[in-house]
């Protein structure tokens, strides 16, 4: 089922990755470095979060003032850094997510790729409760309902007996304390989480992009400013726990699953992001598993030149001693557990060169399941069909099925795992060899490399950058890149290879080809224009839209929350002789008194109708301590009498404690009924 | 000229180097030997072609040598490398083309070829790389 829908998606990203080329040019192509542009957005909200810290007041009172001051005080810097941080916050979810989609769908994370997967995920668990935490800080009415959700949410988990969520229902109870934890898990605790997190998902892979081209970052971060001059953050209302706020706008990129925790339950939503998470980790091992043969290395033909392990994306090739007794210094080891057998390695080897035919084509480096010497077979097999005068081999890669359709009478489809697999030699032999007229290297989509660097060290090897490249005597005029996009728009394997023909057609004809009219200025600067508001929508439209309306314009809350203790099973009584007697004599003491307690059974009712009716046992595992009520009902506006009753006597029918009278409810207002433990009687708090 | 004989001055001290080396003279005199009887040009061409990827491998092992020593002269030899590869896919794109006419002078420039290769890893470089003798 997943593969149609992988095939689908991964043929979207290409669509849209080509789309965005044409707009932004290869540099300004977001899909090509979802990775590195989320660790840039970080450095923005890292930035801009230190600048808030710098005004931030860590206290109940404080805080809302101090972020005011931020937006309105300071308006033109402060509320802009403010801004700055909720957006580069909300667009980091956004790269986040399609960076994990993005993989998935080009299917990078399955095998020896596993790891840089597992240590991925962890980022959104850190990411999400940064955000959670810093909506938190702010001590509006957003916040208050962050905090209040929050706490039922960890209440629901078996980690604390008493209520968490208790402490947000008044005033009184919310303590500053809570505050600097906050503001500790926000600041420090999380970030190093998130920083150790980063470099464990990218230690291993060689030549990570950490630093997204200046382009995407100059245009991602005009996208962001232009959004937080035009929509400034804004904080929704000084928190008020007596007052339930009936709409907040809230940050679907961080806070979607909060809603849930009311109109479900806190289990629920729990039971979800527990599914969707686990289903992500075990992802890699999931069926179809498909795990081709790792590079091999041949020692007769290794000396030790380094080039495999300097090309090798995954760090999969090391240089160690010799083992062989030639005079050579060391040999290329293949780490069969990071080799991804892209074949890269053997387009860097300078033993795989097809002119060799006295001896096997055996180079020092090779893929077991499409050898070198296959390759050259097949390039053969295949050119041998070809006729015509623009006669092109295309080399495509495991990343792109759909070449073969590009097959007819004047075009051949050679399929490596990736174009690096393919040593610029080839390309030499091709063409002096007179197999075909032109080579076209397409594949995968610029900058989504199935195999992370096979596109980059190809264009450096054709283009003469990087060892070994193409002969200087290869007419590079008759090699195209479907991809290469530094100066050009992308184009489809059909239109370069098109664009190819006509290239070939003009050398035949012995003219040059009329140079690609320089783009004009203003089209690049519209262009980056389009692409700096379309990363704003990206990171702002759910910002706080739409808006979630929490209660009906003519609703009211009512929180039922207390602790008691019930009363002990049975009361403290001395020992008989003989009892004593039966007891060893070190645990013979006169009394015995059972620490058991009795359940609590609680009732409410509003206008003689029961809204909560539930017997809670004691807690603890020897159910000596107290039980804990938390409910909340929505009520509608108006008078309704109230009447609170519990039994901690074990009693069957009637109530040891009661409370009864009429309440009024104003709309949008939150009343607290509690029990109030030094005088033994409910209260029904309206302030 | 004639077969290269190995002289002591093509010594460089590294191991690894002066083993490709005589190979290299080895591969060079088998294709001359084959150009003095009665060639069969397939076999010529496949013998360059082995000699094309043996100097390959052994510039890259030269240059990766040199660029972890820093050595000083790394890109005149660089380039030096680079033209003894052209001159080699020369000289076997001038025997396809045309294997009869072509059996002096490629006896003549493989020979060239080779001392000129001399020219370019001397015992100077050597020096560079005390801990050699000692593999």
């Amino acid at each position: 089922m997943a593969g149609p829908v992988k095939r689908l998606v991964q043929s979207g990203f290409e669509r849209i990755g080509l789309l965005l080329e044409r707009v932004l040019g290869g540099e300004g192509n977001p899909l090509a470095y979802l990775g590195a542009l989320t660790i840039f957005l970080f450095w923005i909200v890292l930035v801009s979060g230190v600048w808030l810290f710098l005004f931030f007041r860590t206290s109940i009172d404080g805080a809302y003032d101090s972020v005011e001051y931020l937006t309105h005080g300071q308006w033109y810097f402060g509320g802009v850094m403010r801004s700055l941080h909720r957006y580069a916050s909300d667009a980091a979810v956004v790269t986040l997510v399609l960076h994990i989609v993005h993989e998935w769908a080009g299917d990078r994370y399955r095998g020896k790729q596993w790891f840089s997967w597992i240590t991925g995920l962890p980022l959104l668990w850190i990411v999400i409760p940064l955000g959670i935490t810093g909506y938190w800080l702010v001590w509006d009415s957003l916040a208050q309902y962050v905090a209040l959700t929050s706490a039922e949410l960890l209440d629901w988990l078996p980690i604390f007996t008493d209520s968490m969520a208790r402490n947000f229902l008044l005033a009184e109870s919310v303590s500053n304390r809570f505050f600097t934890l906050m503001a500790f898990l926000h600041v420090i605790g999380l970030p190093l989480f998130l920083v150790f997190a980063i470099w464990l998902h990218v230690f291993r892979i060689s030549q990570p992009s950490i630093n997204p081209p200046r382009t995407l970052m100059a245009v991602s971060l005009l996208g962001l400013l232009a959004l937080s001059i035009a929509f400034p953050a804004l904080s929704q209302g000084r928190a008020d726990l007596s007052e339930v706020p009936q709409s907040l706008g809230l940050d679907w990129y961080y806070l979607a699953a909060y809603p849930l925790t009311q109109a479900w339950s806190p289990g629920a939503v729990w039971a979800l992001l527990a599914g969707c998470s686990l289903l992500l980790f075990i992802a890699p091992w999931l069926p179809p598993r498909r795990t081709p043969p790792v590079a091999r290395v041949d020692l007769d033909n290794c000396n030790g030149c380094r080039r495999c392990a300097d090309d090798c994306p995954y760090g999969a090739v090391t240089m160690q001693p010799r083992t062989d007794g030639s005079r050579y210094e060391v040999e290329a080891v293949v780490d069969p557990a990071l080799c991804v057998s892209c074949g890269i390695c053997v387009g860097a080897c300078p033993t795989a060169m097809p002119f060799r035919k006295a001896s096997a084509l055996s180079p020092g480096i090779d893929l077991p399941d499409i050898s070198a010497l296959m390759l050259r077979e097949e390039l053969e097999q295949l050119a041998s069909g070809l006729e015509g005068t623009g006669r092109v081999i295309v080399i495509g890669c495991d990343g792109s099925g759909q070449l073969k359709d590009l097959a007819d009478s004047a075009t051949a489809v050679l399929m490596p795992r990736c174009a690096g697999h393919i040593p610029p030699a080839y390309v030499d032999y091709i063409l002096s060899r007179d197999l075909a007229d032109g080579v076209l290297f397409a594949g995968c989509a610029d900058g989504t490399c199935r195999y992370r660097l096979g596109q980059q060290w190809t264009e450096a090897r054709i283009g003469r950058e990087r060892d070994p490249h193409l002969r200087a005597r290869v007419d590079s005029r008759r090699v195209g890149m479907a991809w290469e996009v530094a100066s050009a728009p992308a184009r489809t394997p059909a239109q370069a290879l098109a664009e190819l023909r006509g290239r070939l057609s003009a050398l035949q004809a012995d003219q040059a080809p009329a140079p690609r009219p320089p783009a004009r200025g203003w089209v690049r600067i519209t262009a980056r224009g389009l692409g700096a508001a379309l990363f704003a929508v990206a990171a702002g439209a759910f910002s706080s839209w739409p808006v979630f309306e929490l209660l009906g314009p003519e609703e009211s809350v009512l929180s039922l929350s207390f602790s008691h203790a019930g009363q002990r099973v049975s009361e403290c009584r001395r020992l008989t002789q003989d009892e004593l007697n039966d007891l060893p004599p070190n645990m013979r003491k006169p009394m015995d008194c059972p620490r058991e307690r009795r359940p609590l059974r609680v009732e409410l009712r509003a206008d003689g109708e029961v809204l909560y009716q539930r017997t809670l046992e004691a807690s603890g595992l020897w159910s000596d301590g107290e039980s804990t009520v938390y409910a909340r009902f929505t009520l509608p506006a108006g008078t309704h009498r109230m009447f609170v009753g519990m039994a901690d006597s074990g009693r069957e029918t009637g109530f040891d404690y009661r409370h009864e009278r009429a309440v009024t409810l104003r709309p949008g207002q939150h009343v607290v009924i509690d029990f109030d433990p030094a005088n033994d009687r409910f209260r029904i708090r309206e302030e | 000229m004639a077969l290269i004989d190995w002289k002591p001055e093509y010594e460089v001290g590294v191991p690894a180097v002066d083993a490709e080396h005589r190979a290299m003279i080895e591969m060079i005199n088998d294709v001359y030997r084959e150009l003095e009887g009665t060639p069969d040009p397939d076999t010529i061409e496949h013998a360059l072609g082995e000699i094309h990827s043996g100097i390959a491998a052994h510039f890259a092992l030269e240059e990766q040598m040199m660029r972890r020593v820093g050595w000083r002269e790394y890109e005149e030899h660089k380039a030096n490398h680079e033209e003894l590869l052209d001159d080699m896919r020369d000289l076997m794109d001038v025997h396809a083309a045309n294997p009869e006419q072509g059996r002096e002078e490629l006896q003549r420039r493989l020979a060239d070829w080779f001392t000129v290769h001399f020219a370019s890893f001397d015992a100077r470089l050597h020096a560079a790389f005390p801990d050699s003798h000692h593999h």
